[in-house]
């Protein structure tokens, strides 16, 4: 019997050992294709970001029109991972691994997504431009081949109280926020501005994930007595809170992160109650008559599926991917990691629909500014209030 | 057709020369994949095999005991919680795995305890409750790493030198869950699993014939709750990650329907239901218009109609159906799940051509 094992053992070492360390490398890259993916939420709650994905491909097919990077076509591989991480390690290893392999990673919504995959992309130098969400994790401490674009959301929590005190008048200032990592980076930019302008918050009130029924919060917020409120929550709670707040009659002035900076949607969703909000943008408007947005929004009916919408996110999915293929093109024909990460190292103040993007050697967070809108008194019109801007 | 002649044969850990083999053959296969395959399909069949193991300790509970549990994801993240706070305590991954599955056996004994007095549905919302409890304390507590969770330790396990990290990695799983599978198989033929069948069968015949009830259902809870915390230890370090929102509700139903889906009671088919389950959740993300249109016959009407009505943007928003549909099939044609298939084809084959 021993023995019998003793030769089973013996065979499976020998199946093992020729093969185990001939892994060839999958760059990616042929001499006529650039293959590159992204996950992004196709259905399940987290599906309205789904567009960031599909923007994306917008992206990549009218580059492809027109002829592709330095004679080679993109071939995008996206994948619905439903934002669940199990998910997404098995769709990004599946296509890292197959022939041809994956050259880079295309943005990719979620945090939680992100950093099931982060170590496994990096470890292998697989290069990751401008992941679609405001974490930290991305470049704490930074990697060679992570290039983030989404600014950091305490520097919009900066920016509004600075706003707000400065400009609007404002002296009590609440903080209403996910008791997330979201609303935790949120809740620290907001009270950090607020010490450096020698003030306090008016209350503070975190609000979770399963809370439904936000009546206790808002009635904690109007007794505080703020005239403004800083509100760092999703969607669903966005709506909730809005139509609580309306209900008890508060109404001070609402200031909101880029997340929620989709204005028809959060109209919609609201029931018409998205009036007079401040918001923070990392990008342009859509509806902004810029160049860097007009050739998008002019191709947009011609590439978009049918069902789609001009918004801010399928839009955000064209930003977060233009240092991309500007790196690709500054790489230049001869084509490898090491070559495009380079060519992204070298890239100053580049302006497409996000605001301007700087990378360098060990710099790994490009766009640090961001402006204020506010949506007017129909809820309907939006305007700039200020020029993009860098929290110092 | 199973007939045994005498005790001993009864208690044989494998009853017949052909099943050895194929268990034989199964375990030199698995072996020797990592030097066949890449990352990727040992990724899917490491998710394959953690999910053996969790469908083998929930069917311990809800196949052989007869309790019901929906809050199995509960203690699926008390044991990824365990791993990694232990593991980054300094903790070697062996013994952080064994202690986390202890720890997720101290909390089933605990949640047993209601289950002594409880029954059917009224069970099922205790341990409802429990699972979403767990995923709300460890969402919450900041010692917990809050809502991003805390930071996994590197895999430094070496099991075979050489090997990478990912190929370590699969030979644990993957041997955890055989010894999982010998494991659950052997307490069947002891007292301990006969007092398990008896309590399902009818509680109070088997407290007359002497079966303590308030030692045994505790039990079930606690072996159940052992390897479903064991299954978890290793999906931390298999995602490399812990989330608190990974163990929701979804996650416990998922679960039980490996059980259900694959067959109460049977070993067999805890196998065959979580590999079943974990492949349909891990394929069907890639489903395309193009592949509706390739049905024979309806495929064309099929992929109009789906076009129409559920996929906005072109993208397929419906492998919820799809995989909704195959598992209402399966259950609809074969009540005792996928090993009652498995059972049919033996004695058809066993009896052929009669």
């Amino acid at each position: 019997m021993l023995k019998k094992l003793g030769n089973i053992a013996a065979l499976a070492a020998s199946l093992w050992l020729p093969l185990s360390a001939s892994a060839a490398e999958l760059t990616g890259v042929t001499d006529t294709e650039i293959h590159i993916a992204q996950w992004g939420p196709q259905t399940g709650p987290a599906a309205p970001w789904g567009s960031v994905a599909r923007g994306t491909g917008m992206l990549f097919q009218m580059i492809n029109d027109a002829g592709g990077i330095h004679g080679r076509k993109i071939v995008y591989h996206m994948f619905d991972d439903q934002y669940n991480p199990a998910k997404t390690v098995a769709g990004v290893k599946e296509l890292v691994e197959k022939e041809p392999g994956i050259f880079a990673i295309a943005s990719g919504v979620g945090t939680s997504p992100g950093l099931a995959v982060k170590d496994y992309l990096m470890e292998r130098g697989i290069p990751w431009v401008g992941p679609a969400a405001g974490s930290l994790h991305w470049i704490t401490p930074p990697q060679k081949a992570l290039f983030a674009v989404y600014p950091l959301y305490a520097d919009e929590a900066k920016l509004l109280v600075r706003h707000l005190v400065e400009k609007e008048g404002k002296k009590k200032i609440a903080i209403f926020y996910a008791s997330d990592e979201y609303g935790e980076n949120g809740h620290r930019g907001a009270v950090a501005e607020l010490q450096r302008l020698g003030l306090t918050p008016a209350i503070e009130v975190s609000v979770n994930q399963a809370d439904r029924d936000l009546k206790s919060h808002l009635l904690k917020l109007k007794e505080s007595g703020a005239d403004a409120v800083l509100m760092w929550v999703n969607p669903t709670h966005a709506v909730i809170t809005l139509k609580t707040a309306a209900a008890l009659q508060f109404s001070p002035q609402w200031a909101t992160s880029s997340t929620l900076s989709d204005v028809p949607l959060m109209q919609t969703i609201t029931g018409g109650l998205w009036k007079n909000i401040i918001f923070a943008s990392f990008s342009e408007l859509p509806d902004a008559d810029v160049p860097t947005v007009t050739k998008y929004r002019a191709a947009f009916p011609k590439y978009a599926q049918q069902g789609e919408r001009w918004g801010v996110f399928f839009m955000a999915g064209i930003g977060f991917v233009e240092p991309m293929v500007e790196g690709l093109r500054r790489a230049g024909r001869n084509l490898t990691r090491e070559s495009f990460i380079a060519a992204m190292e070298s890239i100053r103040d580049y302006k497409g629909v996000m605001g301007a993007i700087s990378y360098g050697p060990g710099q790994r967070q490009g766009q640090r500014a961001v402006f204020l809108a506010r949506t007017d008194d129909t809820g309907t019109k939006v305007t700039q209030l200020t020029p993009w801007t860098e929290v110092k | 057709m199973d007939m045994k002649r005498s005790y001993y044969e009864d208690l044989r850990l494998f009853d017949t020369l052909p099943l050895s083999l194929w268990l034989g053959v199964a375990v030199l296969a698995l072996a020797a994949a990592p030097a066949v395959f890449g990352n990727y399909p040992l990724y899917v069949i490491g998710y394959i095999a953690i999910n053996v193991i969790v469908a083998l300790g929930l069917n311990v509970l809800v196949g052989y005991t007869g309790q019901i549990s929906l809050g199995h994801a509960g203690f699926f993240a008390i044991g990824a919680y365990a791993v990694t706070m232990l593991a980054n305590a300094g903790l070697p991954i062996l013994p952080a795995l064994l202690l986390a599955g202890l720890i997720a056996a101290a909390f089933g004994f605990l949640l047993g305890l209601p289950a002594l007095r409880l029954e059917g549905p009224y069970l099922a919302v205790v341990t409802l409750g429990f699972g979403l409890t767990v995923e709300t304390i460890f969402a919450k507590a900041a010692f917990f790493g809050g809502a991003t969770g805390p930071a996994v330790p590197a895999f430094d396990l070496v099991l075979v030198p050489g090997f990478s990290r990912e190929q370590n990695l699969y030979l644990l799983i993957v041997a955890t869950a055989g010894l999982s599978l010998l494991a659950v198989r052997n307490l069947m033929h002891t007292r301990v699993g006969r007092a398990f069948v008896a309590i399902r069968d009818s509680d109070i015949a088997a407290s007359c014939a002497g079966v303590d009830l308030t030692y045994y259902k505790t039990l079930a809870f606690a072996v159940s709750a052992f390897f479903t915390g064991l299954g978890g230890g290793l999906f931390a370090f298999h995602l490399g990650q812990v989330d608190p929102t990974t163990f929701n509700l979804m996650l416990s139903i998922l679960f039980l329907a490996m059980v259900v889906i694959g067959g109460v009671g049977s070993i067999l088919g805890s196998v065959l239901g979580a590999v079943v389950i974990s492949l349909l959740n891990l394929k069907l993300k890639g489903l395309k218009m193009a592949d509706f249109e390739q049905l024979p016959l309806i495929g064309h009407e099929l992929a109009g109609f789906l076009g129409r009505n559920f996929m906005e943007t072109g993208m397929a928003n419906i492998q919820f159906i799809v995989y909704g549909t195959i598992l209402v099939l399966i259950m609809l044609f074969e009540p005792l799940g996928l090993y009652g298939i498995w059972i049919r084809t033996k004695r058809y084959w066993r009896t052929w051509p009669f």
